[in-house]
């Protein structure tokens, strides 16, 4: 009988992002500091995993293959298309976006990093002070 | 004055003495054979008299010619003498002595006066000719052609003028070409500069501007295009400049697409900078501990050549916007001091790490500004940043903002560190100006404060520094409160705000000057 301590299920990352490398170092980074990390390569198959809502976070890639990162950005918070999911969707991405794409993309996610300039220590740290 | 009936009486007259002189001279003749030489026949008188008639009458032939040719000659002679072919090089002096002087005279009169009317009609007509010639030219030209007078108002807009522009030409025959075209350039040297110091120093001159812009009405789209100009002080046609525009809005434009050379380059360079920086830190974590001082000070350098490298392309989009004027602000309605809090929290966290404290004093009832936001945090995290880097030794960084007496909103950042040395301080915002006493120990790109000036022109603000060497380094900005930057919005047919880096996309002289 387990009354007293509660264990706090480690948070579900989704990672839709197409460098191996950079996936990588994410995974570990998270899952040292106690994060259940799952990666997509694929934006359409990422898209369709983070649809079924179980996850928590959801770091999203915008150049990815088979879609792009917008899009899955714009398919996950349109209610039609993803009637239910909790998750905050932190923009990752390496591109230089014009500032009207990139103030459009900060309405719809949560956050927007540029993978460069930020370590993995630095994105445990962010993530940390996300409230899921 | 009947001249005609002058030289007719003139003539007659002449005649008449002439032929009675013969006459009489041929009767006394007759006389004289008749008194003294009676011996003489009826027949040898006759034959003597025909003979002396003859002589007489080829003399009087020989010497009335002239008299009676003589006007037709000059006449003539002054005809030739205005002949286009050449002829008598001299005019004839019709002032000489001669049958119907005053007619002659009136008539090479007349002769000169046609013939410079036919002068004046050839140069008009070839001047229509040319014009007709200029017309042909200008109006097929597949570039947009301008001529302006002396007081810049266009004269002259060819077909291509008006399809590049979207107006038809006759809207812009008559208009100041400032109004008719707002320009922006990418420096101080403007078509108008250009203008005024020729006018002032040349009879002629001839420039080229690249990466000229125009906005757009509405849309906040605009032109990139390449402009050529020829100036002729006092040209006699009215026609003291020429412009041709060369466009390249496509080709310039480009960058402003995600997928452009240099966006791309961006992406390339930095997804390995993205894993060297991520394993630097994976070593630093699980090698620390083991690496002698001297190995991990190796570490502490890579991280920051990383660094170094991130900050670099993090700036060359924007520099390269900035050179192809192509940087454009969005001017908004913004809370200054939200503004500051959103970038002092950001770099808290670099200052934390080396033991330093952000501390802001901002004014309570500061005006909303009117800024970009993004650039202007550019500008601030830039700031901050130098501050952060430069503070060897000390743990205080200060950030106040206030209303100036001129009205603008001033922000200030101050650290307490090393200070820059005066023979440095004019050329701290050049381009790539790295401060190489230090350039070994601190990271930077030499572009950051480049760019804060640039950002900073491009509001309407002014940023200035001051320094001393180990005291620290104040640096000091100005920014416009939101109802000024509206109100010159307004004034200058700009309602959405829309600025490049050198200026209002509307390059409108009096705005200038």
């Amino acid at each position: 009988m387990d009354t007293g301590t509660t264990t706090t299920k480690p948070k579900r990352v989704l990672c839709i992002e197409d460098e191996l490398f950079i996936s990588e170092l994410y995974t570990r980074a998270l899952t040292k500091a106690g994060y259940q990390v799952d990666v997509q390569l694929d934006g359409q198959k990422g898209m369709a995993a983070a649809q079924t809502d179980a996850y928590d976070i959801i770091l999203l890639d915008l150049m990815i293959p088979s879609i792009t990162g917008i899009e899955v950005l714009r398919t996950l918070r349109d209610p039609a298309k993803t009637p239910k999911m909790h998750a905050k969707i932190i923009v990752t991405t390496n591109l230089e976006q014009r500032k009207d794409i990139r103030a459009d993309i900060e309405q719809q996610a949560d956050g927007y990093l540029v993978k460069a300039e930020i370590t993995p220590r630095e994105l445990v740290e962010f993530l940390n002070k996300l409230d899921v | 004055m009947d001249f005609l009936g002058k030289l007719r009486q003139q003539v007659k007259l002449y005649l008449f003495w002439v032929l009675l002189l013969e006459n009489a001279l041929l009767i006394g003749a007759w006389w004289a054979v008749h008194v003294y030489h009676q011996e003489l026949s009826p027949l040898e008188t006759l034959i003597g008299m025909s003979i002396l008639g003859l002589f007489g009458t080829l003399l009087v032939s020989e010497t009335a010619e002239k008299r009676v040719t003589q006007p037709i000659i000059t006449l003539w002679q002054a005809i030739q003498h205005i002949a286009p072919q050449g002829g008598e090089e001299r005019a004839p002096d019709l002032n000489q002595k001669q049958l119907g002087r005053e007619l002659v005279a009136n008539l090479a009169n007349h002769v000169y006066q046609l013939a410079s009317t036919v002068q004046a009609v050839e140069k008009t007509n070839s001047k229509a000719a040319q014009n007709l010639h200029a017309n042909f030219v200008a109006s097929s030209l597949p570039l947009p052609l301008l001529v302006l007078d002396k007081d810049e108002t266009i004269v002259y807009a060819n077909e291509a003028t008006s399809k590049y522009l979207g107006k038809p030409a006759d809207d812009l025959a008559g208009q100041n070409v400032y109004t008719a075209l707002d320009m922006s350039f990418k420096s101080d040297d403007t078509l108008s500069t250009w203008l005024k110091n020729s006018a002032s120093k040349t009879a002629t001159a001839s420039h080229k501007w690249e990466h000229v812009r125009i906005g757009l009405p509405g849309q906040g789209d605009s032109l990139l295009f390449d402009l050529a100009g020829y100036y002729n002080k006092d040209n006699s046609l009215g026609y003291e400049t020429l412009l041709i525009l060369f466009d390249h809005t496509e080709v310039y434009s480009q960058d402003d697409q995600a997928m452009s050379f240099v966006a791309i380059s961006v992406h390339e360079l930095r997804t390995p900078l993205t894993l060297l920086r991520g394993y630097i830190e994976v070593f630093d974590e699980e090698l620390g501990p083991t690496l002698t001082p001297e190995l991990k000070e190796f570490m502490v350098k890579m991280d920051a050549a990383a660094q170094q490298l991130a900050a670099f392309v993090d700036n060359i989009l924007n520099v390269a916007k900035i050179e192809d004027n192509q940087l454009t602000l969005q001017l908004h309605e913004e809370n200054w001091q939200n503004v500051i809090e959103t970038v002092v929290n950001d770099l808290n966290l670099r200052a934390g790490v080396r033991g330093i404290t952000i501390k802001t004093d901002i004014a309570p009832d500061l005006p909303s500004v009117g800024v970009d936001r993004y650039s202007i945090y550019e500008v601030l995290a830039n700031l901050l940043d130098n501050a952060i880097k430069y503070s060897k030794g000390t743990n205080e960084i200060y950030l106040t903002a206030t209303l100036n007496k001129e009205g603008l909103v001033e922000t200030s950042v101050k650290d307490f560190g090393l200070g820059i040395d005066a023979s440095i301080l004019p050329h701290i915002f050049d381009k790539f100006y790295r401060n190489h006493r230090n350039r070994a120990q601190i990271g930077g790109t030499g572009l950051g404060l480049y760019l804060s000036r640039a950002i900073v022109d491009a509001h309407g603000g002014e940023i200035t520094v001051n320094s001393k060497v180990n005291e620290g380094s104040t640096f000091t900005f100005t920014v416009l409160p939101f109802s000024q930057v509206q109100e010159a919005g307004k004034s200058l047919g700009n309602p959405s705000l829309t600025r490049s880096a050198h200026g209002w996309i509307k390059n409108h002289s009096l705005y200038r000057d």
